[in-house]
């Protein structure tokens, strides 16, 4: 069950009513990041800044150590006299590398967690999400696997919080 | 718009909240601690103690001289920029911008001394310096230098320096209390004027503040010289200033009017912003190590040599540490940028972390000290000297804080500031 709202305030005023009165299986959708309605319905932390941090440090060992096999094992070679092992030369490959590993897994962490690239999400047959939720129109969706659920119920109580409609979605 | 209704409300009475006046209390206390401290440490160090109050005295010079001639730039880049963040800070820069007579006294007593800081003011020809021992490149640099490395162009450029500076941060706080005075049907005049005129301040500032730091901080080591150093100190600025600004900021948040206008997104903003000057700090420090290491030429290399040999290396290794690692790790994290204790923990360490940077810019320049990392009385006057001139500063800056209302009014972004954090994207 779907309800479409004119304003974020509005949204995140029902998704906290909503989560007040129990109920869990829910979803809010918006055409920009909205913080305080994910706040709003029990979502704290995401794990794309921890997944970011790992790549980072992947990044920065991979180069740093593949530098010090090619200077010191592989490829050793003498360079104004310089150790083979100069590590001050070796900081720039392996800052480059940190950021394209922190920002590959951002981007491709985000997207995986995200559960994308999905074929199919039901949300699309309801007839007002398709223009709505990409241009200026908020969406607080109750799931019907959620215990408290049951069809005339929960659209008088999705009315009850002042929407611009309420959708049932097929699935 | 139904988030119209519940946008928060200015409070009526905008000026510094009472407690501001027991910041100044307790800044003025610490000088006056600071200062005993001092005299006695330099009673104790003898000579060499004096010498080193001299040192000291430029490391406050520069920390104080950052937060005021860099909050004017911040200031400016603020007017220029634009965005929401600056309405916050826009007073408190202001403040800063409003000390530099203070930092005018600092320079002319380091200007007195100046004998006893640099090479090239001691001796005035090349065969003097020979004469007086010092090494023949040394000797070179005084002699190929002079035109520019004298007291008279010393005390020229810095006065045209400090008369510029003045001319802005003049300009800057008047024509802003004019703006407020003026209608709102003007407003978008004003804001076109203020970015003119910050534009042109931002590019002037950068020349000037380069000129102004090698004469006082580089020419120490009269044979050296790198083409980053004005930038470093630049960059440096908005470090400290960005520190200075968000712990005024959060501590003022505990009452009105900042209780009501700082929100979570201009602080994370804030954070932000800071956690890039940390990062720009480092990659500028380091760009300028890698390509005088790569080039390892007899002119450039020894001023690292004196700044890591002799077991400068520690402090070198702790610089790096205070500086950028520990600052860099804490502000990655998103909670400690939301937190407001925490992050105005992390933006004092900053400030220490700065002061720590420049002990180690300063104390080698001199040849006792030069890769010779050793205790003397003396070398305590870092943490007595500086301490002392900042928090004489410091209480300037708070009695400037509380002699105008905190939040600019006659601005677009208020309305914004005011509304609920969700309502734009």
């Amino acid at each position: 069950m779907i309800a479409e709202f004119e304003t974020p305030s509005d949204l995140v005023r029902a998704a906290q009513a909503a989560y007040n009165d129990g109920w869990r299986r829910m979803d809010c959708y918006t055409p920009y990041p909205v913080e305080e309605a994910a706040e709003a319905i029990g979502f704290h932390k995401d794990r794309v800044s921890l997944l970011t941090l790992t790549g980072g440090l992947m990044g920065l060992c991979a180069m740093f150590s593949l530098e010090t096999w090619i200077s010191t094992l592989a490829y050793p070679l003498n360079i104004g006299g310089r150790p083979t092992y100069s590590w001050p030369a070796f900081i720039v490959p392996a800052y480059e590398w940190t950021i394209l590993f922190a920002g590959l897994s951002a981007a491709f962490g985000m997207i995986a967690l995200n559960g994308l690239p999905s074929l199919y999400h039901p949300l699309f047959n309801a007839p007002n999400f398709r223009t709505g939720a990409t241009d200026d129109k908020f969406f607080l969706c109750l799931e019907a696997l959620d215990p408290k659920y049951d069809a005339s119920g929960t659209r008088a109580y999705l009315e009850s919080m002042g929407p611009n409609s309420v959708v049932e979605v097929e699935y | 718009m139904a988030h119209a209704a519940h946008a928060k409300v200015l409070p009526a009475d905008l000026s510094a909240p009472p407690f501001v006046n027991g910041w100044r209390a307790r800044a003025l206390m610490i000088a006056i601690l600071f200062t005993v401290v001092a005299v006695v440490l330099a009673f104790l160090g003898g000579a060499d103690g004096v010498e080193h109050v001299y040192r000291a005295w430029v490391v406050g010079l520069m920390l104080t001289f950052g937060f005021c001639c860099g909050g004017l730039t911040l200031l400016m880049v603020q007017y220029v920029s634009g965005g929401k963040w600056g309405l916050l800070l826009r007073r408190p820069l202001e403040a800063m911008s409003r000390t530099l007579p203070l930092i005018f006294g600092y320079w002319v007593v380091s200007a007195l001394f100046a004998k006893h800081l640099y090479a090239w003011a001691k001796y005035s020809s090349g065969a003097e310096a020979l004469k007086a021992g010092l090494t023949e490149g040394e000797a070179h640099a005084i002699e190929w230098k002079h035109p520019m490395l004298n007291l008279s162009t010393y005390w020229i450029v810095a006065l045209i320096c400090f008369a510029i500076w003045g001319f802005f941060a003049w300009q800057m706080n008047t024509l802003s209390l004019k703006r407020e005075a003026d209608s709102t049907v003007n407003t978008p005049q004003w804001i076109k004027r203020m970015e003119n005129l910050s534009g042109a301040g931002i590019l002037i500032y950068s020349l000037t503040m380069t000129a102004a730091v090698i004469y006082w901080v580089m020419s120490m080591d009269v044979t050296w010289y790198s083409s980053v150093y004005g930038l470093l100190f630049l960059v440096g600025q908005g470090y400290s200033v960005l520190a200075l600004s968000l712990i005024t900021v959060l501590s003022l948040s505990k009452a009105e009017p900042f209780k009501t206008i700082l929100r979570g997104t201009e602080q994370y903003d804030l954070g932000k912003f800071t956690f890039a000057f940390v990062m720009l700090n480092m990659y500028l420090a380091f760009a300028q190590f890698l390509i005088i290491w790569s080039g390892n030429l007899p002119e450039e290399i020894p001023w690292y040599l004196n700044r890591i040999n002799g077991h400068w290396g520690i402090i070198c290794t702790l610089d790096f540490m205070f500086h950028w690692l520990i600052p860099f790790s804490l502000l990655l994290s998103k909670d400690i940028k939301r937190n407001k204790k925490r992050l105005i923990k992390v933006c004092q360490w900053m400030i220490f972390a700065k002061a720590f940077d420049l002990f180690w810019l300063v104390e080698p320049n001199f040849k006792d000290a030069a890769r010779n990392l050793h205790f003397s009385w003396g070398i305590l006057e870092y943490a007595a000297v500086p301490v002392a001139m900042t928090a004489l500063w410091m209480a300037y800056y708070f009695t400037n804080l509380t002699t105008r209302p905190l939040v600019a009014t006659n601005d677009p972004h208020l309305a914004e500031i005011l509304e609920p954090e969700h309502a734009h994207a």
